[in-house]
């Protein structure tokens, strides 16, 4: 049974970064069948699995192409470092038509070809920061994703996203069943901030999953069009990824979250000292 | 003894008395000569109103557009309208394409202004540059084709008309926004003006593209309706005397002019519906133009007045009367049918007009009236079939024709859409005339209806 798992939080956080390492530390070391469903307009969730390579979009595709040529998936999906299949929704040029219009399309067309079926483990739904309209919530719906990881770090506004976000996903939960799995507290090495976040988690009722270090490889890997996993499997970053998605594949912690007041969260950052 | 105003006493709207916004607004371009309307947006909403149209007016309806598929909701529209327009232009040359956006096209956010600015360039540069291109926002979940109809006919204004510089003009010429009028009422409307040698500009005329004579022999091609306000009568509208809104909910265009040019406005008596808003009216053109009101006009309203003279007390004083349908339209109705002694036991409109409570209660000469707002055709529904209430007789349009078979009270027909019975578009309600055809038609269904055939009433 495939497990659907979308991952959320503010922009600029390191969304496809960690998911992109976490997937690929799946692939690598514990021998899963994964797969990217990048939802964001700005293409950019399966890089460092294609190693370099900008794949064309699924609604590049659709543009240039017609509906005929996405119902071929070689068209619309690429296989990178340890068999992960990786499809692009894109979306319209900046500025214009309706973003979220285009995940509802894009993921519509997937469950048509039936791909999240097609002998998988996991599939992670990359999406855009915030839980803007409907069509960004299209992966937290009915049938679709039923788990969720919001990835934050010790910051103010990390956290308001992700406060916003459970709120969002609370609209959601009880028809469709989907369920917090966890916040991965991706570190800015920001002072308490593992402390911050286990407040915080507790707070709303979900555990802080993992704590991913600040580590200069990440950034050297990427520069290589690289995950950490693909660039060097022996070092200790890559052993952080592995041990998230340890905790990914056998986490059974599940919640409803319980968002908190703007004014609870302003006083719990003033509390861990943030604000000065 | 009161007017009684109430909501629906409900949240889902059974059966709606309104239709979506787009429609008003390409009902207001049809009534351009050689203008098209170009739906910016999927195809169900222009082939609907083309169909909605088309049962009641019996006359071809063109209505282009711009083809909206799901890449479009995601994409945007530019591309579409850019071929659109271009191809309308290229094959059709219109002298106006009013761009009417939709529902689809206003939630994902086109700036159909940007669009149109852009493709006018391009279309200069291809060497066309005589059609005028109006962008018409309509997204239909803020308003009803009442007020589809008011914003189309207001940014024709605002695009179109032109400061003139001798207001002084030598006629007295008036402007007239008729509303979702019938061909029938238009043409009433042009001949009291021109009984009282008033020259008019009608915003905009549809009595000739919405009734137009079968006559192939004069076809041309391109085809274009015959009839229909030009373009150039729009420009020069600054100059005349004052505009008349005959209906409420088509009144921005008054004011815009009266504000942007100094043209007097008359927004908010009642419409010429029965004696005395004929006589309100006939009194506004005079005080706007000082042209004298003739014996002709009072020949037809002594006509009038004769025949309700003669049946009022006979055969329909007490009578109870729901009426629904157009807010502007009924509150005409509701006014002569009390001038004819009748009671209007229940009036309602599926439209979002303010006023609607207050004009009926301003009216009101101690009936008792139900006024309910924002109501729908199940609300006339359950009104007419509470034995309780005591219905005789139901005005509007032909959704209530099931209510018709199912009680037996008849169903006289007015407004829009009647497509079950022929010639209503074609014949007036307002005016003197128009009030009698009233008085013909609800006595004769009053006669059938509540008379048996021996009756002694139907001997004399």
């Amino acid at each position: 049974m495939v497990r659907k798992i979308a991952i959320y939080g503010k922009g600029g956080i390191g969304k496809s970064t960690t998911t992109q390492n976490t997937a690929a530390a799946m692939a690598h070391f514990h021998d899963k069948k994964v797969m990217i469903h990048g939802c964001d307009p700005k293409a950019d969730s399966t890089r460092m699995i294609l190693r370099g390579k900008m794949q064309k979009t699924l609604m590049d595709t659709l543009r240039d192409e017609g509906e005929e040529a996405c119902m071929d998936l070689e068209n619309i999906m690429s296989i990178g470092f340890g068999d992960i299949k990786c499809v692009e929704s894109g979306g319209p040029e900046p500025g214009v038509g309706c973003a979220g219009r285009g995940v509802i399309t894009a993921i519509n067309m997937m469950e048509m070809l039936k791909v999240y079926e097609d002998n998988l483990d996991f599939v992670f739904y990359d999406v855009l920061g915030d839980v803007v309209c409907g069509g960004f919530a299209m992966p937290i719906r009915d049938g679709k994703a039923e788990e969720i990881y919001v990835v934050a770090s010790g910051e103010m506004m990390a956290l308001y996203a992700a406060n916003n976000l459970c709120k969002g996903m609370v609209k959601y939960a009880k028809q469709s069943g989907v369920r917090l799995g966890g916040i991965i507290c991706n570190s800015r090495n920001v002072d308490g901030e593992m402390e911050l976040i286990e407040e915080f988690c507790k707070r709303i009722g979900t555990q802080m999953i993992h704590f991913v270090p600040r580590d200069n490889i990440v950034q050297k890997a990427e520069f290589n069009k690289k995950t950490v996993t693909d660039f060097d499997f022996d070092c200790n970053q890559a052993n952080e990824y592995k041990s998230l998605s340890d905790k990914v594949i056998n986490n059974d912690n599940f919640v409803i979250p319980e968002p908190l007041k703007m004014d609870e969260l302003e006083e719990l950052v003033v509390e861990f000292g943030i604000l000065d | 003894m009161s007017v009684n105003v109430s909501g629906r006493d409900r949240q889902v709207i059974i059966n709606p008395l309104v239709t979506c916004m787009p429609m008003g607004a390409m009902w207001a371009v049809l009534g351009i000569n050689r203008g098209i309307p170009l739906v910016q947006g999927s195809q169900g909403c222009s082939t609907f109103v083309r169909y909605h149209l088309a049962r009641h007016f019996r006359e071809p309806i063109e209505i282009a557009v711009s083809s909206f598929h799901e890449s479009t909701a995601v994409f945007g529209g530019k591309k579409n309208l850019n071929i659109s327009l271009k191809t309308i232009v290229q094959r059709q040359n219109p002298d106006l394409i009013g761009v009417v956006t939709t529902c689809s096209s206003e939630i994902i956010g086109d700036d159909v202004y940007g669009f149109v600015e852009s493709n006018k360039e391009e279309l200069k540069d291809l060497g066309h540059d005589n059609t005028e291109i109006i962008p018409i926002n309509t997204p239909s979940f803020a308003g009803s084709h009442f007020v589809g109809y008011n914003k189309a006919v207001d940014a024709l204004i605002k695009n179109l008309t032109v400061i003139n510089e001798n207001n002084e003009g030598d006629d007295n010429k008036i402007n007239i926004i008729p509303g979702l009028l019938n061909p029938g009422d238009v043409n009433e409307i042009k001949h009291i003006l021109d009984v009282m040698h008033v020259p008019y500009t009608i915003l905009t005329d549809i009595s000739e593209t919405f009734n137009s004579p079968l006559n192939p022999k004069k076809q041309e091609h391109p085809y274009f309706g015959k009839g229909g306000t030009t373009v150039d009568e729009i420009r020069n509208i600054s100059a005349n005397k004052g505009t008349i809104s005959i209906t409420k909910y088509a009144k921005t265009g008054a004011e815009t002019l009266e504000q942007t040019h100094k043209v007097p406005a008359v927004t908010d008596n009642l419409p010429p519906i029965g004696i005395k808003g004929t006589d309100d009216f006939i009194m506004t053109v005079n005080k706007l133009t000082k042209h004298d009101i003739l014996d002709t006009l009072m020949t037809e309203r002594g006509l009038t007045l004769d025949l309700m003279a003669d049946v009022s007390a006979r055969y329909l004083a007490g009578r109870k009367v729901v009426i629904f349908g157009d807010p502007t339209l009924v509150t005409g109705l509701t006014s002569f049918i009390i001038e004819i002694g009748m009671e209007p036991v229940m009036v309602t409109t599926g439209s979002e007009e303010k006023t609607f409570p207050t004009d009926i209660e301003n009216m009101s000469k101690g009936q008792n009236i139900d006024v309910i707002t924002e109501g729908d055709l199940k609300v006339v529904e359950d009104y007419v079939k509470d034995k309780d209430n005591g219905v005789e007789l139901i005005l509007g349009s032909s959704e209530a024709r099931f209510i018709n078979y199912d009680t037996g009270i008849p169903l006289v027909r007015f407004g829009f859409p009647v497509y079950d019975r022929v010639g209503y578009h074609s014949q007036p309600i307002v005016g003197y005339r128009g009030a009698k055809r009233v008085v013909e038609m609800i006595t004769n269904e009053v006669l059938a209806k509540y008379y048996e055939e021996k009756h002694w009433k139907l001997q004399q």
